[in-house]
């Protein structure tokens, strides 16, 4: 049986708002792995998402080694253009993009204007280890309510270029990481995110 | 039961539109993101932005709740929550606490909410800025300049005029300090629940075409001045006549053959809660 795009896209589309509400919350979205028989070269969750949130009114942009087959299959599921990584609307992070390509991506990326702050880019990431609330990184602001501790496979340099474009905040990047496991998690531009110190 | 429309009203291409424009407004708390507010088979105005954002949220698990100033039977309530039943068959309820998604008009309610529910508040202006710049790209210059000297102006007016902030609802609030934002016409009694809430509340105004949102565990600080401090209403020697409850919002009634005032609780599920809950049941469950 394929994916519910009414009714199961809802459930995702509401645990995407509530890791989006509550940063750095892990929520699983194994309940759909049998339905989920697609053949494409990237994370089921990845795919959930775009289907969940993509449309032919949004553009987007993959940064992988090999992207074309993905970008193909991405645009044939959920009619969403693809566009340069600076106009994108959504920019998606297959788990063999080389550090430097998201980092160069990050910095041209759209991140909003004053006006308009909403006008900025949304990255769904693939992390390639497992996510889980184990300490590496911090996690403060809205939505959290004390800090949140959060575990993926990203470098410190990418956490600190995504810090700078969230450094003129109301402008920025929101995150929505994902994994192989079937969870996702989101970090909007409010979280602050640090490094946990090594003990 | 026969469905004739799709799930929850909207074709799924309005859901997630407005779905992405939540997810955006969740992202930066306090800012208005401007949407495509669809048609409605109720008239704009009438809580259209709040019950885009209900039809957007729910799925077939959901309970929803709908109040209209503190009341689930009044027309408003009743009529949004037909529709809603009636196109995706959900589960309805009164009860504060068994809700996962409620949908308000101008009240929070008395009832603390938790991490697992959604609030939904209808606006019908969403500018606090509005009653002093008419343009909207110029408020929309304000906010992107933390420009809010009209908002404390207005404050300050209230003070001259009545010797202290009089803001009758929609006092406005600081979100996450950085935003001036609107909490709909909600009463200053209600402002403080605002602050670091358990829920996430998701603010919706259809005829003004804006979505914008708190995130639960967000700072939310209504404006005030150091010598005028913030003070919600006070029902202070008074308590409702039906339950007794004196911490609560009350309204003020009159007796129209006395003449007498008397006061009762706003919330009316609250109340008949508080009641039943004192109150011994007449008639147990039978069990075989």
């Amino acid at each position: 049986m394929p994916i519910d795009q009414v009714h199961d896209l809802q459930k995702v589309y509401r645990s995407i708002l509530d890791s989006m509400a509550r940063p750095g919350k892990v929520t699983n979205l194994e309940a759909y792995k049998e339905r989920m028989d697609y053949e494409i070269a990237c994370y089921d969750t990845t795919l959930l998402i775009t289907m969940t949130l993509l449309d032919g009114e949004v553009s987007f942009h993959v940064i992988s080694e090999n992207s074309q087959v993905v970008k193909d299959k991405i645009a044939a599921y959920t009619l969403a253009k693809h566009a340069p990584v600076e106009e994108a609307d959504f920019i998606i992070v297959l788990k063999d993009a080389p550090d430097a390509s998201i980092v160069e991506g990050m910095r041209a990326a759209k991140t909003g204007d004053l006006i308009n702050p909403q006008h900025s880019s949304t990255w769904i990431m693939e992390s390639s280890a497992p996510l889980s609330n184990q300490n590496q990184l911090k996690l403060t602001g809205p939505g959290i309510k004390k800090q949140k501790d959060l575990f993926t496979s990203f470098k410190p340099s990418i956490w600190q270029t995504r810090s700078e474009t969230v450094q003129e905040y109301p402008l920025g990047i929101d995150l929505m990481l994902t994994d192989e496991k079937w969870q996702i998690t989101c970090i909007p531009r409010t979280t602050n995110v640090s490094e946990q110190e090594v003990r | 039961m026969k469905h004739t429309t799709h799930f929850a009203f909207f074709d799924e291409g309005s859901k997630k539109e407005i779905r992405r424009t939540t997810l955006k407004a969740v992202a930066i708390p306090g800012y208005q993101v401007p949407f495509a507010s669809r048609e409605m088979p109720i008239a704009r105005g009438w809580g259209t932005g709040g019950l885009q954002l209900t039809l957007s949220l729910i799925g077939k698990e959901d309970t929803l709740k709908v109040i209209d100033q503190g009341a689930d039977e009044s027309v408003n309530a009743v009529s949004i929550k037909k529709l809603v039943q009636q196109t995706t068959n959900v589960e309805l309820t009164n009860h504060t606490e068994a809700a996962s998604i409620i949908q308000s008009r101008h009240r929070i309610p008395e009832a603390q909410l938790s991490e697992e529910q959604i609030l939904v508040l209808q606006v019908p202006t969403p500018e606090p800025l509005r009653k002093v710049e008419a343009s909207e790209y110029a408020t929309k210059r304000l906010h992107a300049e933390e420009e809010y000297s009209g908002a404390w102006l207005l404050l300050f007016e209230q003070i001259m005029k009545y010797g202290k902030t009089a803001t009758g609802a929609d006092h406005p609030v600081y979100v996450n300090g950085r935003y001036v934002m609107a909490p709909s016409p909600i009463p200053r009694f209600d402002n403080p629940k605002l602050h670091a809430s358990k829920a996430l509340t998701l603010l919706g105004a259809g005829r003004e075409k804006k979505i914008y949102a708190v995130p639960p565990y967000t700072e939310v600080a209504s404006l005030a001045f150091e010598d005028y401090p913030f003070s919600v209403e006070s029902f202070a020697g008074h308590a409702c006549h039906l339950c007794g409850t004196k911490d609560v919002f009350l309204d003020e009634l009159v007796d129209e053959e006395t003449g007498e005032t008397y006061y009762q609780c706003n919330d009316t599920s609250y109340c008949i809660d508080r009641l039943n809950s004192e109150e011994p049941a007449e008639v147990g469950h039978y069990h075989a």
